[in-house]
C-alpha cells in the first residue's frame, strides 16, 4: 500500500438508490489552467491564452472538456474505488470553468441494475452528476454509468467486456 | 479553402451547404503518436487529482487492469497529433477542424463516450472519425454558429474497440450575434 493513496472499494451491494455523492471543492487556479494542455496535448488556445479567450468573448482562459471530465471520473472513483469501471458518461457542458473558479462536484445514485451476456453478469450503478462554481452556478451535468465489484463475484471476474453480441 | 486561424489550427473555412456534404464522411485510422503509458497517465490524474490505485500503485494496476491503466477521461489524449515534427511537417488536424464553416473558432458542447475495455499501458491506440451532424445556424450567448457531431471509434492494436465516443462542438464566429 502506498500511502495517500485510495484503496478503498465499494461494492455493488453497499449501493443505495438516493444515496449522494459529495465531491470536495477543486480551485482552479492559472497554473491549473496551464496543466491541462500540458496533460492532455490539447493546445486550443483558449485554455492558455487569455488575450485569445477574451476575444471569444470569455473573460479568461477555461479548462478543456477533458478536465471536465476527469473532474466527474474522479467524483466517482472517490466515491465507487480503484476497481470501479467506467461504462458510460455523457457531459454537457453549460458554461465554461475559468481560471480563479472552484469547481465543486456532486451527484446521486439513480438506479442499479445487472446486465447479463454469455453467461456473465455485471453490476451497473446509474448516476448523475453537476459540476458547479464557486457562485453556484451549473457549469456541466453529466450522466454516469459505471460497473461496481460484487461480493459474491469469482477471483478473476472483471466488470468490462468487449462490444457487440 | 483553409487558413490558419487564430486558433492555431489549420481550419477549413466554408458554407454550411458544404460542410452538409461531408456528413457521413469518415476519416482515414489515425494512429497514436505514443504508445499508451504511465508517466503521461499520471500527468492527468495530478492535473484532476486523482489518487485512484490503478495509476500510482503498478502493483495493484497489474492486478486488477492488467497495468497501469489510464484514465478515462483522457481517451483523446493519446491520439492528438504531435505539434511539431523534424522537417516541419504540419499535423493533420481533427476531423472537426477539416469541416468547411464559416465560424472561425469553437467550444465544445458535449461529450458522451461508452467504454468497453480498459486501456493500459503498453497500449497502441488508434481512431477512425465520422462527421454524423451539422445543424442548421444557431445562435447562443458567445456568438452565432452551427453545432458539429462527430463519432470517434477507439480500438487497440489488436483492433478491439476500446471506446466510443460521440462530441457535440460549437463552431462559431466570435461576437457575430447579429
Amino acid at each position: 500500500m502506498i500511502a495517500g493513496v485510495d484503496y478503498r472499494q465499494r461494492h455493488f451491494e453497499d449501493v443505495a438508490e438516493g444515496e449522494a455523492l459529495v465531491g470536495a471543492g477543486d480551485e482552479i487556479t492559472y497554473r491549473r489552467v496551464i496543466m491541462n494542455p500540458g496533460a492532455t496535448l490539447d493546445y486550443f488556445p483558449g485554455h492558455h491564452d487569455p488575450e485569445y479567450a477574451r476575444s471569444q468573448g470569455q473573460p479568461t482562459i477555461f479548462v478543456n472538456t477533458m478536465h471536465v471530465m476527469g473532474f466527474v471520473d474522479r467524483l466517482v472513483a472517490e466515491w465507487g474505488g480503484p476497481r470501479t469501471f467506467l461504462v458510460r458518461r455523457r457531459v454537457t457542458l453549460r458554461a465554461s470553468v475559468y481560471a480563479g473558479d472552484t469547481m465543486v462536484g456532486s451527484g446521486r445514485v439513480l438506479a442499479t441494475r445487472h446486465e447479463e451476456r454469455d453467461g456473465r453478469r455485471r453490476h451497473l450503478v446509474d448516476l448523475e452528476v453537476t459540476v458547479d462554481n464557486q457562485r453556484g452556478e451549473r457549469c456541466a451535468t453529466g450522466a454516469v454509468t459505471v460497473a461496481l465489484p460484487g461480493r459474491g463475484d469469482g477471483e478473476g471476474t472483471r466488470p468490462w467486456w468487449p462490444p457487440g453480441g | 479553402m483553409s487558413g490558419r486561424s487564430p486558433t492555431g489550427y489549420d481550419i477549413a473555412t466554408g458554407t454550411y451547404e458544404q460542410a452538409r456534404a461531408m456528413v457521413g464522411q469518415t476519416t482515414p485510422v489515425r494512429f497514436g503518436e505514443e504508445a499508451v503509458n504511465g508517466a503521461m497517465a499520471r500527468q492527468f490524474a495530478a492535473l484532476v487529482h486523482d489518487a485512484s490505485a490503478g495509476y500510482w500503485d503498478p502493483e495493484f494496476a497489474e492486478g486488477w487492469w492488467g497495468g497501469t491503466v489510464a484514465p478515462p477521461a483522457m481517451l483523446m489524449t493519446w491520439l492528438m497529433p504531435l505539434e511539431w515534427r523534424p522537417g516541419g511537417a504540419v499535423p493533420v488536424p481533427l476531423l472537426t477542424a477539416r469541416v468547411p464553416l464559416p465560424g472561425d473558432t469553437f467550444v465544445n458542447a458535449s461529450n458522451e463516450t461508452e467504454y468497453f475495455l480498459p486501456v493500459c499501458e503498453g497500449d497502441r491506440l488508434n481512431v477512425v472519425e465520422e462527421l454524423v451532424d451539422v445543424s442548421p445556424e444557431k445562435r447562443t450567448a458567445l456568438g452565432t454558429g452551427h453545432f458539429v457531431t462527430t463519432k470517434s471509434t477507439v480500438r487497440r492494436q489488436d483492433g478491439a474497440v476500446v471506446a466510443v465516443m460521440t462530441n457535440v462542438l460549437f463552431r462559431f464566429s466570435a461576437g457575430a450575434t447579429p
